[in-house]
């Protein structure tokens, strides 16, 4: 199996992702010559290509994807090693289980693709994550990491793929990889109370249904990989997963779930029917209506409560780079850490006697240091596509209180 | 999993159950790629599935049923097998249910190893000996390959007052006749539920009290006779 094959394996199917055909292609154009600027700017203007891969269309290519994944993760291209670490896979603990889950994966792979082809591909998968297991001891297997991982093999390569789901894995998957799944579940609880704010009837629905979260949970922990049979739509996700704070797929389960408002509203008030009618996407449902959609949750409810005035106050800011902070941002990022740090923050306000406003709960108060990390953070997204670019913005603000404890 | 596809079809093959249809909740459990959700599926819609995929928690199943007349409806919760899904993922589910299927597969030494660890998990879950139990030994059809003999997995269904059936969910065509193994080993414990009453099987042995859930059926009795099926 030779990586140039693999590379090309959809490249071209993916050309019309998202954006209707006749001033769509001027459009596309228009976008690809925007992201083509941002990155060959000095440095790489990553807050562009944030809100490239967020606003309509994603990022159109995979080609376009093996250059701004990259940056939208903070990996440094030129620092992976040309040669790809060996993988042991006698008396490795996880092989069983992966090799099991991967024979089982079928389904990630095009349709017309050669045996013989998608069989390499499958042993490059089995070693890329062997080989991020092995490199991180402190990360453990689950079944649906596979289906995360087999989308950036197809999109980006073995080298590049090993690069980034390494640093995906420490990251916005972290939480999912403890030993156990305790973290997991705190974050699928925060599914609920974003219902509950949108929709109060659909939330009592569910509720009384007693239907769980569970039936959100591969779509959280695959970031829907498991459950989106069309490739396009999974890498047109992942698009703006890698640009988004890493609850976005929390918010983006809540809009699925309320999309269907209807359907959930005439289910029978059981929690079989209702744990099936959910667990069932529709795999017609209109991606960047609900790209936006959880965008603007996003902005509205953020994770933690921090005060509007900033925001507004931020988005007056222009910069050159942006998220060039994002190693940093991100060694306090795991999802669950910032809920916890949320309750935390709250405590704190409740103890110390701070007013609350009664809106929203809380009043967040900054502290100068974080203030200027929030700039820093913020700057460059100022001219929002829309309401979804501006979750990016909410995001920097949720990142920057961690900095600030930990950098300041 | 073509699991939405499963389901319409039983769902409008079957006409719509009138709304006092009694359901009846069981639980699959066993470890990862034992073959839970190709059973599970074999029994809802007849057929060995062309593909599966790993099970992340918890998927549905349903079928109905007639028995002597009336309109059943069997809910199967295929469940997750890796182990970091057990814990805190899956409780939920394990709440009223009506009947437990153990499977492991019988060309896989540590997938029987592990029953112990999935009895524990159903006693924490606070499903105890009154809630029938079966015991699927599944890829019969793979004998050569076979790890489990019968005669051990006879014995520990024995000490566990389960009845063991041995089968295969991709060729479940076997003994004598012809008819489906796997749709009769689930349609033995509806059965066993609706009647509560006891169960002949071939090789009666130790014999286990039960208790019916329902309220008017709390008084009644009956034994779970193990044996083994096998295909
Ligand atoms: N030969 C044979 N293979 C089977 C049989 N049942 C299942 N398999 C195969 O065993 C593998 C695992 O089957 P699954 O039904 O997905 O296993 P599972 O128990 O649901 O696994 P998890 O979802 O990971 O817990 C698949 O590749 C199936 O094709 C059987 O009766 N005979
Ligand atoms: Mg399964």
């Amino acid at each position: 199996m030779n990586l140039k094959k693999s590379r090309n394996i959809r490249s071209s199917s993916s050309c019309l992702d998202g954006i209707g055909r006749q001033d769509g292609e001027s459009k596309r154009k228009r976008k690809m010559a925007e992201i083509t600027q941002a990155l060959n700017a000095t440095p790489v203007n990553v807050a562009t290509l944030r809100r490239m891969a967020i606003s309509e269309g994603g990022l159109i290519t995979d080609e376009i994807r093996c250059k701004v994944w990259p940056r939208l993760l903070n990996v440094p291209v030129e620092n992976i090693p040309e040669k790809l670490d060996e993988v042991n896979r006698e008396n490795d603990k996880d092989y069983n289980q992966v090799l099991l889950d991967v024979q089982r994966s079928l389904r990630r792979f095009p349709p017309g693709m050669p045996d013989e082809q998608r069989m390499g591909l499958q042993e490059e998968l089995i070693d890329i994550i062997l080989r991020v297991l092995q490199n991180n001891p402190q990360l453990h297997y689950y079944q649906g990491y596979h289906d995360i991982v087999v989308t950036f093999l197809l999109v980006l390569g073995e080298r590049l793929a090993t690069a980034l789901v390494e640093k995906l894995s420490t990251h916005h998957l972290r939480d999912f990889m403890d030993p156990t799944m305790d973290n997991t579940k705190h974050i699928l609880n925060y599914l609920m109370p974003i219902i509950e704010r949108v929709n109060p009837e659909v939330y009592e629905c569910m509720q009384q249904a007693e239907v769980g979260t569970i039936f959100a949970l591969s779509w959280l922990i695959t970031w829907f990989g498991h459950v989106l049979s069309d490739f396009r739509h999974v890498v047109r996700l992942y698009d703006f997963f890698l640009a988004c704070h890493p609850l976005m797929p929390i918010y983006f389960a809540a809009v699925i779930v309320l999309y269907r408002e209807e359907e959930v509203l005439e289910c029978e008030c059981d929690m079989a029917m209702m744990h099936h009618l959910l667990s069932q996407i529709p795999q017609d449902l209109p991606y960047e209506t609900l790209i936006s959609r959880a965008g603007d949750l996003f902005v509205q409810f953020p994770p933690s409560e921090l005060a509007k005035g900033v925001t507004q106050e931020c988005t007056q800011q222009t910069a050159a780079s942006t998220f060039t902070d994002f190693g940093l941002a991100s060694a306090q990022q795991r999802p669950d850490t910032v809920l916890r740090h949320r309750r935390r923050e709250q405590q704190q306000q409740q103890k110390n006697g701070n007013a609350v406003d009664p809106q929203r709960g809380t009043v967040a108060v900054f502290r100068p240091g974080a203030r200027r990390l929030v700039r820093l953070a913020v700057m460059g997204i100022t001219v929002a596509l829309g309401a979804a670019a501006l979750a990016v913005v909410n995001s920097a603000l949720e990142w920057a209180p961690k900095l600030d404890l930990q950098f300041l | 999993m073509e699991s939405s596809l499963e389901f319409s079809s039983s769902l409008t093959s079957s006409t719509l159950p009138p709304p006092r249809t009694r359901i009846f909740k069981i639980i699959v459990i066993g470890d990862s790629g034992v073959g839970k959700t190709c059973l599970t599926y074999r029994f809802c819609a007849g057929k060995f599935p062309d593909k599966t995929e790993a099970t992340i928690g918890v998927d549905f199943r349903e079928k109905v049923i007639e028995i002597d007349g009336e309109k059943i409806k069997v809910q199967l919760w295929d469940t997750a097998g890796q182990e970091r899904f057990r814990k805190s993922m899956v409780q939920h589910y394990y709440r009223n249910v009506h009947a437990v299927v153990f499977v492991y597969d019988v060309t896989s030494a540590a997938s029987f190893r592990s029953l112990p660890a999935w009895i524990e998990e159903c006693r924490q879950h606070a499903l105890g000996h009154e809630v029938p139990r079966i015991l699927v030994g599944n890829k019969c059809d793979l004998r050569h390959a076979a790890q489990v003999s019968t005669e051990v997995a006879q014995q520990f269904a024995d000490a566990h007052s389960m009845p063991l059936f041995e089968t295969s969910a991709k060729s479940p065509q076997g003994g004598s006749n012809d008819s489906d193994h796997v749709e009769a080993i689930f349609m033995t414990v509806a059965h066993k539920l609706k009647s509560q009453k006891p169960l002949m099987l071939s090789q009666p042995a130790n014999t286990v009290t039960l208790r019916g859930r329902d309220q008017e059926e709390e008084e009644q009795r009956g034994s779970w006779g193990c044996g083994c099926w096998r295909s």
